[in-house]
């Protein structure tokens, strides 16, 4: 995805928490709260209090960056990768959302999950330790083997001989 | 007295000292690695403490988190990359002290100036937390509500670039955390009949995703673009004088390091703040009453006193708030505070009556984690040194393995595996969307007891709304939070304009 200027990042962001807050205090909130017992406060009070902040804040902030714009206030676009990287600290976050790169990595998380109740722990999580170096870049066949294996083994009888944590081997 | 004897004698027996030790000699390495700092790394490790006693729990912990502080420094001096954001202002003198060959002299005055100011802030810190505990045993309900909506509040506030922000973060958390088992009716709430929901959220796979696996998700993002990789340490000179910090160099920044930590104690105890704030703070006021203010930022040992002694004093005194009140002022001390909760304690000033001798055995913990940050500092320095050049190809698919495995091993439970996968893609977004991790978790842990507190009130004053004005401590701090609340969300508009 290509990087968004700030304000059509605010604008996603509040237009999202909106219909969030919207469908929790709608849908949400009410068909999945035990009724009111009769003594103490509601069950629903804390969860309605939390989702109406929500939806309170984000408005305002919508009302707050739309007279922005009206005023011709210039929020910065963030067109470097990494704009705010020359503050010095080095501890801003990316101006751009880049999904692929997420889905990457998630999806082999998640068969790493699936593959431990199919077929066991060893060879999806070898699988898993081979395909995460590759795809962090490693190219070095040794490397990446030996580290697979190590990583792997070690885990292994951490998890199974020195916590007694029930895991499926193969 | 003998509860007090009693605690540091379980504090000195050999199973936890090992575990004090291993955890600050853990936290300095972790540290030591751009990207990884002390609350991810006891996100980490936290599914380990299931299987430790209390004390071993919690002085590990608490080690693991001292050593992270010190260890930021290693990278920061070294690569002028901070290992953890408070090291920060360590980068503006400890570099160019390594760009002249005396590295190793930068990063001995790291460790001296962080153990002093660490010392101090838990002197501080055990002397006062018993008696403030005492006192704040007289606050009721309507205090503690009170008082939890007004740290959520400061840290929605601090947290972030907008309290707005701030305050959607936190009641997000807020939200989360009621995930479960209704404490009045005791029935599923929010659970959308996912049966494994109705014991709630745990922490851990929460904290890993949020913490650990989001950040890893973020500097991958980096290293794909070619940013962030480590490079190779820099060569350290072989003369005496630019190896070692002598006597007198030391004591020359006594003033410094004093100031320092008072600072950080300072900030330490507010919550909200953190230790980057005490580090910069430091480092501005001690720029400002040197004698040679314009060699700060080209080398100066004064800088590094400054930043590091008071970082690091950052970490007993934001224990303060939560032995005396249960309210963790930043993410090291809310993750800290889910550990006491894992071992079936609740932090806050019941934990002195009920858990005297574990409290003093803890104290104890966090003296010698001081005492052995300094040898573990003093003869593993080179070694440390050594963690700042994993290369990043390797490093991170170990962390994002490990994150896998560490929501698993809490419970044995798959389903917390993908709650940890579900919070890191979270995670992932609120950092993009520039959301505070920070409020969303404090939230999170902080819910039980804020909604405890609002029953206790409404069932104590039968519906009486106008109870907070009967109680002029409840009543002040409410109108503190609604001050903060207004006096941030204004002073956006003004910035904004």
């Amino acid at each position: 995805m290509a990087a968004l200027t700030r304000i059509q990042r605010d604008t996603l962001a509040y237009v999202l928490i909106v219909l969030a807050s919207v469908v929790l205090l709608v849908w949400v909130i009410p068909a999945y709260t035990p009724a009111y017992p009769g003594y103490g406060a509601s069950p629903a009070l804390v969860p309605n209090v939390a989702a109406t902040i929500m939806l309170i804040m984000t408005i305002l902030s919508i009302v707050r960056t739309m007279v922005a714009v009206r005023k011709g206030i210039e929020l910065l676009a963030e067109d470097s990768t990494f704009p705010e990287e020359g503050e010095g600290t080095g501890f801003t976050q990316a101006g751009r959302l880049d999904i692929p790169h997420l889905i990457r990595f998630i999806v082999p998380s998640v068969l790493f999950v699936i593959g431990i109740n199919t077929v066991g722990y060893i060879p999806s999580a070898l699988g898993f330790m081979l395909l995460l170096q590759f795809l962090v870049g490693s190219r070095n066949p040794v490397r990446i083997l030996v580290l697979s294996v190590v990583a792997v083994a070690f885990m292994y009888a951490a998890m199974r001989y020195g916590f007694g944590v029930p895991i499926p081997g193969y | 007295m003998e509860m007090i004897l009693a605690g540091l004698m379980d504090s000195l027996s050999p199973v936890s000292l090992i575990y004090v030790f291993v955890g600050v000699a853990v936290g300095v390495a972790i540290g030591a690695i751009p990207g990884i700092n002390g609350p991810m790394a006891i996100a980490l490790f936290i599914p380990l403490t299931y299987y430790m006693s209390p004390l071993a729990a919690i002085g590990f912990l608490v080690g693991l988190n001292k050593g992270a502080f010190f260890g930021g420094a290693i990278s920061a001096v070294l690569l002028r990359t901070p290992g953890t954001p408070e090291a920060a202002a360590t980068t503006w003198d400890g570099y160019p002290l390594t760009d002249q060959g005396k590295g190793e002299k930068a990063l001995r005055m790291a460790l001296y100036s962080s153990v002093s100011g660490d010392f101090i802030s838990t002197a501080v810190l055990v002397l006062i937390a018993a008696p403030l505990a005492t006192v704040a045993l007289y606050m009721g309900p309507p205090e503690m509500f009170a008082l939890i909506s007004l740290a959520l509040t400061v840290i929605a506030g601090i947290g972030t670039k907008s309290i707005s922000r701030g305050l959607v973060a936190a009641s997000a958390g807020l939200l989360a955390g009621m995930i479960g088992t209704e404490p009045v009716t005791a029935l599923p709430r929010l659970t959308f009949d996912i049966y494994q929901l109705e014991s709630g959220l745990s922490l851990i796979p929460v904290a890993i995703g949020l913490l650990a696996f989001s950040e890893i998700l973020i500097q991958l993002e980096r290293l794909k673009f070619g940013v962030g990789d480590n490079e190779g340490a820099r060569r350290f000179s072989d003369k005496p004088e630019d190896k070692f910090v002598t006597l007198k160099e030391f004591f020359a920044n006594t003033k410094t390091l004093l100031r320092a930590s008072a600072i950080g104690i300072g900030v330490g105890a507010m919550p909200g703040l953190g230790a980057p704030v005490a580090s910069f703070l430091s480092y501005d006021q001690a720029q400002k009453r040197s004698k040679k203010p314009e060699e700060f930022g080209k080398g100066r040992l004064e800088g590094i006193a400054a930043s590091e002694a008071a970082n690091s004093a950052v970490v007993g005194a934001s224990l303060i708030p939560l032995f005396v009140l249960g309210i963790p002022g930043n993410l090291a001390v809310a993750m800290l505070m889910g550990a006491f909760m894992i071992h079936g304690m609740m932090p806050g000033p019941l934990l002195f009556q009920e858990n005297s001798q574990l409290m003093y055995g803890i104290f104890g913990s966090l003296m010698i984690a001081s005492f052995f940050l300094l040898i573990i500092g003093r003869f593993g320095l080179k070694l440390f040194c050594k963690a700042v050049q994993i290369p990043s190809v390797v490093l991170y698919p170990l962390v994002i393995f490990t994150c896998i495995m560490g929501a698993y091993l809490g419970q044995s439970s798959m389903f917390d595996v993908m709650v940890m996968l579900v919070f890191g893609v979270i995670g992932y977004f609120m950092r993009k969307f520039d959301f505070s991790y920070v409020a969303f978790l404090i939230g999170f842990i902080l819910v039980p007891e804020w909604e405890r507190a609002l029953q206790q009130v409404v069932i104590i004053s039968q519906f009486d709304t106008f109870m907070f004005f009967r109680r002029p401590v409840a009543m002040l701090l409410m109108a503190l939070t609604f001050f903060v609340v207004i006096r941030t969300f204004l002073a956006g508009v003004r910035k904004k304009d």
